[in-house]
């Protein structure tokens, strides 16, 4: 019995030849019927062929598919991890602090570049100064603002000397 | 609106005369120089300050002039108006008839004015300007 099925399975797919072909054909009740069995045999084997063909593909593209979604959702898991943490409330609190506390540095810092400025207001200005070049030819001025001391001293230098007589009151 | 600076204008504007010399045993420094004395010390490196002649004006219009003078010295200030936070002030300096030096100046009413006058004998002849 076995052995027929394995023969027959052989005839529908053509692996017969020669007297063992003729022996098997000569074996079956109804040649033209199984001529016909082995025409529908082959017709869905090709059928088969096709479509299985197709669903290997489908599937190959299905599993390369999976695959790559798989990949991605293990990266999104591993960074994932970093990304949610990271943003946490404590460290959005963090962050809001320190941009707080850059932007009263940078304040501070316009501010008192802006201070001199303002101050040098409150100083006293000198608008001009002139020393009679008879009486002393040699003589320049110079003008200095201590803002230290909020203090401005106009400087002469080559005034006449004059003797200690002078000093009095 | 020229009524306002007439009215904020009562204020005192001190101005001396004053020698700086190095002594021995130097004297204390003026009431009115307390203020400045660690300028005046260690701008021009003595260590007395005495007042030979001093005025204290009280500016009522900003338009006031007056004369501080010792012995030797005037110093003659004209006073040409209030003008942001300070007055406008034409200075003279005077060795007997003659004319040393002259300046114009806005002083502030919150910085004092230190002029560096003539050299006399071993001291030096200063002239400061307050708004008290």
């Amino acid at each position: 019995m076995k052995r027929f099925e394995e023969k027959w399975t052989a005839w529908l797919d053509d692996q017969l030849s020669g007297r063992e072909l003729s022996d098997f054909e000569a074996s079956l009740p109804d040649k033209a019927t199984a001529q016909a069995e082995k025409a529908d045999a082959k017709k869905l084997g090709e059928l088969l062929k096709r479509e299985l063909g197709a669903h290997a593909l489908t599937n190959d593209e299905f599993f390369n598919h999976q695959l790559r979604e798989k990949i991605v959702q293990e990266n999104r898991g591993s960074s994932k991890i970093p990304t949610s943490t990271w943003w946490t409330i404590p460290r959005l609190l963090w962050a809001g602090a320190a941009s707080l506390a850059i932007f009263l540095i940078f304040t501070f810092a316009v501010m008192q570049e802006k201070n001199p400025a303002e101050e040098s207001q409150y100083l006293t200005q000198i608008l001009n100064a002139r020393v009679d070049p008879v009486v002393s030819p040699n003589a320049s001025v110079s003008i200095f603002e201590v803002k230290q001391d909020r203090v401005t001293v106009l400087w002469t230098e080559g005034l006449q000397s004059l003797p200690a007589d002078y000093a009095a009151k | 609106m020229s009524v306002a600076p007439a009215l904020q204008a009562a204020e005192t504007v001190w101005s001396g005369l004053v020698m700086a010399e190095n002594v021995s045993q130097p004297q204390p420094i003026p009431p009115e120089l307390i203020r400045i004395e660690g300028l005046l010390k260690r701008f021009f490196g003595y260590d007395q300050f005495q007042v030979i002649g001093h005025s204290q004006k009280v500016l009522r219009t900003g338009q006031e002039d007056w004369l501080a003078t010792s012995k030797f010295f005037g110093l003659h200030v004209d006073a040409r108006g209030e003008r942001q936070g300070g007055y406008v002030l034409n200075l003279k300096l005077y060795k007997e008839k003659e004319l040393l030096l002259e300046t114009e100046a806005k002083l502030s009413k919150r910085s004092p004015l230190v002029i560096k006058g003539p050299q006399v004998g071993g001291g030096q002849l200063l002239l400061v300007l307050v708004v008290q």
